[in-house]
């Protein structure tokens, strides 16, 4: 199977914040891969190393053979990258339609994608007209990832999805990520690790700015000295 | 019904609130005096709110405080009454700015030579700035022999003043063309395009490093060839083209202007923004200065080409008719005469000043409004307001939208100016109060709120007409015999007044979103 992303040994560095100390990890093609680590790791920054909202200074980011490293982020997101932020960034000022709509990247996009979108996420065809954030947290969440949905992104990444959510949403949540990650590959960035260990194939553990670890979802919840070690208690 | 009353009762209040106010202020007057001091708070509100509008666009979506504004509606101004009153400097300045701008529209064509050029870090930077002193050198040298019919500061019968009061006054002085002397058309065409070009070469290669990679296509050509073609047919046909403006209906003339000053306003706009502002967005400090240096420098240049006196621009033929009829006191007799004044309920109110620019100033605001609300443009700004990182993940180049939006708000500005200038006169001094009424009226509706803006405009309009009015027939003090006449200089600061009161109550102003 190859890699879809490659991120090679990355050092990142927030306003002049030396962040990310060497983080290095392969996601394949098809798989849903899971950042893990304590508050304050790097995971977040990990994601928008790679989307060049960080600013990678060594190492470098491939995307489907690709070396993004140095670009502009409108120009990687473009490849197809689809970006689901931490507490989401919806846009107040839109209504549920123009926050699908903003994110087409030609024409009628959002056309093709309706029934897509809608079938995965049936509220939102309810409350096209409401502004973004008069949304309850759910609803929001799940406008975020349609959001990612809209262009034809063959990368997601989703960082804390079940971020204050209540458990059947989390549910919810599980189920639809799940069904996607059929047809496009998924970095999850995860605090919840049920949720990540329902979910992800692949795992990569992130501290204090390094990837220390990395391997199969399935190995890592046989070692429970490894989970207690680096997330605390499972 | 109790909903929507809820849900906008912030709105409510606040309409109650003025409209209180203005029943207040209007009942120690006659209805006249009334009529003439809305109308005018209304042309003032707008001329304000072009400015306004402008700054709270790129302000909420670059995060620059353009401290230059007030001056680039001044340059609008002074913009506008040269293509009005001097159509043929007009049209000789033309020429060079075209090819100047043809010459660095290629620019993506010498980012890709400059990336072929290999010289090692330090070589390149010495050449790149030796060529780029040598080629504004010479480009300097050949615009100082550049033929431009102009107008002489210290000579009164040709001073601006001269030609606008002669405009006035319908006799407009046709002055000598400038003629080839110094150096030969020919000459100058492609001197001026080569040395422009070669000043663009040398900063792409400076640039060479940070330059991102585009793809070349026919357009990149075409836009620059339209300037040059356009350049060289404005020069072969320079003195057809001077005369028939000269013989031009004023009112087509006067749009022209207009349009001339926005594209100049837009243009000016989009020059600052990729050259001056843009490398400083992550040193706010250093472009505040920048403005507002800007802003010092403009005034300066306008005061040695335009010299300090205060005159006027001109208004056009469908805003001065008098005599017979006029003052109209119906619409048939006002579109028929083109009175430049109208009876209302016994007041003379000028129709340019106080009905023609509020009306424009109602369009703007919907066209700017529609803009934003329906046009994917206006979608975008309205989410990169609140967070660019989200828009730009989404594969859209805000950058674009930066430069977009500064050239549409400086447009504004210049639109302003124009549109002013024929009511207000022109003076090297006359941005710097309006740049303070902006910003006072901006802190009133709230600093990136649209709706704030005008809001906000129309109330400080209002505010210091009615102060002005309430000036000449004075206040009686309720219990005293005596009168209150609020002085000249209470004018500014009933509106800060007012900024001050609504700061306390509505920290984001009253239309603006808390933070
Ligand atoms: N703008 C910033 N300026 C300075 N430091 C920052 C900034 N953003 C993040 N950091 C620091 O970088 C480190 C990594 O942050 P990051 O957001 O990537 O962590 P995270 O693993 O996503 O944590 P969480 O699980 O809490 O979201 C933290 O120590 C944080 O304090
Ligand atoms: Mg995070």
């Amino acid at each position: 199977m190859s890699n879809i992303l490659e991120v090679k040994n990355i050092h990142s560095f927030i306003n002049q914040y030396h962040i990310l100390q060497n983080v290095d990890f392969v996601v394949p093609q098809g798989s849903i891969t899971a950042l893990l680590g304590r508050n304050g790791a790097g995971k977040t920054t990990t994601l928008k190393s790679i989307l060049g909202l960080a600013s990678v200074r060594q190492g470098s980011v491939i995307f489907n053979g690709r070396e993004v490293q140095g670009m502009p982020p409108y120009e990687i997101a473009a490849l197809g990258i689809g970006f689901v932020p931490e507490h989401r960034a919806i846009f107040r000022d839109l209504s549920v339609e123009e926050n699908l709509k903003i994110a087409e990247r030609s024409k009628g996009d959002l056309d093709r994608k309706r029934e897509f979108i809608f079938n995965l996420f049936p509220d939102l065809k309810k409350f096209l007209n409401l502004r973004g954030t008069e949304l309850s947290g759910g609803q929001q969440q799940m406008l975020a990832i349609a959001r990612a949905l809209v262009a034809d992104n063959s990368l997601l990444l989703i960082d804390e999805p079940s971020e204050g959510l209540a458990p059947v949403i989390i549910e919810h949540m599980i189920n639809v990520i799940r069904q996607l990650s059929e047809r496009i590959t998924v970095v999850l960035v995860e605090q919840n690790f049920l949720v990540a260990s329902k979910l992800a194939e692949y795992f990569v553990i992130i501290e204090e700015g390094k990837s220390v670890e990395a391997g199969l979802m399935k190995d890592l919840e046989a070692d429970k000295a490894m989970i207690h070690r680096y997330l605390g208690a499972a | 019904m109790k909903t929507t009353l809820r849900k906008n009762s912030k709105a409510i209040i606040i309409l109650v609130v003025i409209a209180a106010f203005l029943f207040v202020a209007a009942r120690g007057m006659s209805g006249k005096d009334v009529i003439i001091t809305v109308l005018r708070g209304f042309s003032i509100g707008s001329v304000t709110f072009l400015v306004a509008a402008g700054f709270s666009l790129i302000f909420g979506l670059l995060d620059v405080l353009n401290l230059s504004q007030g001056t680039l509606y001044m340059i609008g101004a002074y913009v506008g009454w040269t293509v009005y009153v001097r159509p043929d400097t007009f049209v000789d300045v033309l020429t060079p700015i075209l090819l100047i701008l043809a010459g660095f529209s290629l620019s993506s064509l010498w980012e890709r030579f400059a990336k072929r050029i290999q010289l090692g870090a330090k070589p390149q930077k010495i050449a790149a700035w030796v060529m780029i002193l040598v080629g504004f050198g010479l480009l300097a040298l050949i615009l100082t022999r550049y033929p431009i019919a102009s107008w002489d500061l210290n000579n009164y019968s040709q001073s601006p003043i001269t030609y606008s009061y002669m405009a006035d006054q319908g006799m407009p002085i046709i002055p000598a063309e400038a003629v080839f002397q110094k150096i030969s058309p020919f000459v100058a065409v492609i001197g001026i395009l080569v040395t422009s070009s070669l000043s663009a070469f040398s900063i792409a290669l400076l640039n060479s490093g940070t330059a991102t990679t585009e793809t070349a296509n026919w357009r990149k050509y075409f836009v620059p060839g339209v300037l040059v073609l356009v350049g060289v047919l404005a020069l072969v046909f320079n003195a057809r083209i001077t005369s028939w403006m000269y013989g031009m209906n004023s009112n087509w003339l006067f749009v022209i202007a207009i349009l001339v000053s926005v594209i100049s306003g837009v243009g000016l706009g989009a020059l600052m923004e990729t050259t001056l502002i843009r490398p400083l967005y992550s040193r706010p400090i250093y472009q505040l200065m920048l403005t507002l240096g800007l802003g010092t420098i403009g005034v300066q240049i306008v005061q040695a080409v335009w010299g300090r006196p205060e005159f006027v621009l001109p208004k056009p033929a469908l805003f001065t008719g008098t005599g017979g009829v006029c003052p109209a006191t119906n619409l048939a007799d006002l579109f028929e005469n083109h009175c430049s004044t109208i009876l209302l309920l016994g007041g003379r109110v000028r129709v340019y000043d106080e009905i023609f620019i509020p009306i424009v100033g109602i369009i703007v605001l919907i066209v700017v409004w529609i803009l934003l609300k329906r046009s994917r443009i206006g979608m975008i700004i309205r989410a990169g307001v609140q967070d660019r990182q989200m828009v730009e993940a989404l594969g859209i180049n805000v950058r674009r939208v930066f430069t977009l939006v500064f050239a549409l708000g400086v447009g504004l500005a210049a639109f302003g100016g124009a549109l002013a200038a024929p009511s207000s006169g022109l003076t090297p001094m006359m941005g710097e109060k309006l740049l303070l009424s902006a910003l006072i009226a901006l802190a009133i509706g709230g600093l990136t709120s649209f709706p704030g803006a005008a809001l906000g405009s129309l109330l400080v309009g209002l505010i210091q007409q009615f102060m002005i009015k309430y000036g000449q027939i004075g206040i009686p003090l309720p219990f005293t015999d005596a009168v209150f006449k609020p002085s000249p200089p209470l004018v500014p600061a009933s509106t800060v007044l007012l900024m001050v009161i609504v700061l306390l109550i509505l920290p984001g102003g009253l239309l603006g979103t808390k933070e």
